[in-house]
């Protein structure tokens, strides 16, 4: 006897494109990344990962190429993208993710906190305070990959054309400083969103596959977003739309 | 046997003519004031009382653990299977990080190319089995390079005649190719390599968001695997216990 269990869309198709596209971009990208920096010092991969890509495609100047050029389209794509549809998607989401108070921020950590110490079975008697459309590991991580893509794609734009249109030489070291420290906040910036991922991915397709779904056919389950997500659950009533 | 390319330099039989620099001016065409070699002059009063001068030619040390290899981002500076430390100039962004890892002040970056300009024993002219241009032009035979793990070379057989020195100290040492002879002669301590100030930004990445960054997704990564490994035996549980409340019925 299979049940057909009510569902409502949350998610239009362009939503569900551009966050693919973003996943597959940043797979990519750090892959490519961690394959360029080669230096004992400053490598983040093991050796042989360079080494290997290095060779895969012919040299660490097509693995560059391939760098910039991918990560050009990924922030050209997301920035038209976010400019065509400022009010309709990235405006609700940003409504919804930043985490701009310190107040807001103690909260989000707070029930962050709650939901790791759940997964093993801690602080029990503490129950996770109702959220809303996301929670509050959600909204850190969604505050925290928009600050970062910012910055590595800022940052990136110079890394790559830089050393071909400015003279370095010429700038008394200024340009090549700016360059060494883009460099700096380029790698943090992939470190901390890489940090978040973890948690995101494991969240997606371990704790709740309910969220990996929607992500894929754009509908989620009511009773899912009743029980996780029960201010959500609310403003949805409000509207009309449950 | 893959060659190793070595660099000798008899400090006795050099005039201070400045050959090599003239030829490796010529040979890399290098900016007005810029050179990949040099001789370092060094004047002293010796034990008698009189003032004595000694001659130190100098290059890209082309060293084994190369500190200007491990510290370029982009792959740029590499360093080949016989021991010549390259730039690959298509990739060399010159962002100078390299350029205070060198112990030697070997390093500095072409106005012109805006890449970095380093002795490369003149490569090119090496694989066309010519020596480089310092060499074939020194006049006093100063200079003499070849391939070490030749044992025939002319190279294999001054080392084992002489004694040769290195331009290492207790605080660097990072396993030049380049030899110095001084008729037993101390090497002063303005030749003698200097470790330099690094770039704050360098450190910065090495020291602390390069290693924080790694612990840090090697650990949320652990503290997830955990809660999987968790979540797998929490449901095994569940299950036998599910089916021991099953045979008791
Ligand atoms: S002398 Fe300087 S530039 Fe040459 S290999 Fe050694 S560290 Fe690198
Ligand atoms: S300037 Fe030096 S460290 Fe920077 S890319 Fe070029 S060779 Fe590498």
């Amino acid at each position: 006897m299979s049940s057909i269990k009510p569902t409502i869309k949350v998610r239009t198709k362009d939503v569900i494109a551009i966050h693919w596209f973003n996943a597959f971009f940043w797979l990519t990208l750090v892959l490519t990344g961690f394959g360029i920096i080669s230096g004992d010092f400053v490598r983040l991969a093991p050796a042989f990962w360079p080494t290997f890509l290095q060779n895969v495609l012919g040299g660490n100047a097509n693995l560059v190429l391939l760098h910039g050029i991918g990560g050009m389209v990924w922030a050209g794509v997301i920035g038209v993208y976010a400019l065509l549809n400022a009010k309709r998607v990235v405006l609700p989401f940003l409504k919804n993710v930043l985490v701009l108070t310190p107040k807001a921020a103690i909260a989000d950590v707070s029930s962050m906190v709650i939901t790791l110490a759940h997964l093993f079975g801690l602080l029990k008697h503490k129950s996770v305070p109702p959220q809303g459309r996301y929670n509050g590991a959600q909204r850190l991580l969604g505050t925290m990959i928009i600050a970062c893509s910012l910055a590595i794609a800022v940052t990136g734009m110079y890394l790559f054309l830089s050393p071909m249109l400015l003279d370095f030489a010429a700038s008394a070291g200024v340009l090549g400083g700016v360059f060494r420290w883009a460099l700096v906040i380029h790698l943090a910036a992939v470190l901390l969103v890489l940090l978040g991922l973890v948690a995101h991915i494991y969240f997606a397709v371990v704790e709740e596959p309910e969220s990996l779904e929607t992500m894929k056919s754009g509908e989620a389950e009511v009773a899912f977003i009743k029980h996780h997500n029960p201010l959500w659950y609310a403003e949805l009533e409000r509207e009309g739309k449950v | 046997m893959v060659a190793k390319y070595v660099m000798l330099a008899d400090t006795t039989r050099c005039i201070n003519c400045k050959a090599c620099e003239v030829a490796c001016r010529a040979e890399w065409d290098t900016p007005l004031g810029y050179s990949r070699d040099w001789v370092k002059e060094v004047e002293y009063v010796n034990a008698k009382g009189l003032p004595e001068v000694q001659l130190f030619p100098g290059r890209c040390q082309h060293c084994d653990d190369p500190p200007c290899v491990e510290v370029c981002p982009s792959g740029a500076s590499w360093k080949r299977e016989d021991g010549i430390v390259l730039v690959d100039h298509a990739i060399c962004s010159g962002c100078e990080l390299c350029v205070p890892a060198c112990p030697y002040e070997a390093r500095w970056l072409n106005p012109v190319t805006n890449t970095i300009s380093k002795c490369t024993f003149c490569q090119p002219r090496i694989d066309k089995g010519l020596q480089p241009a310092c060499v074939d032009t020194c006049v006093g035979r100063a200079l003499i390079f070849g391939d070490a793990n030749d044992p025939n070379s002319e190279v294999s057989q001054l080392l084992k005649a002489k004694e040769w020195q290195k331009l290492v100290t207790d605080e660097v040492n990072i396993g030049p190719n380049h030899y110095y002879y001084t008729a037993g002669k101390a090497i002063p301590d303005t030749v003698m390599p200097k470790l330099n100030e690094r770039h704050l930004s360098g450190k910065l990445m090495e020291n602390i968001v390069n290693p924080l960054g790694t612990l840090g997704i090697g650990g949320m990564m652990a503290v997830f695997l955990g809660a999987g490994i968790k979540k797998l035996i929490d449901r095994r549980q569940d299950v036998s216990n599910k089916e021991g409340s099953h045979e008791q019925h």
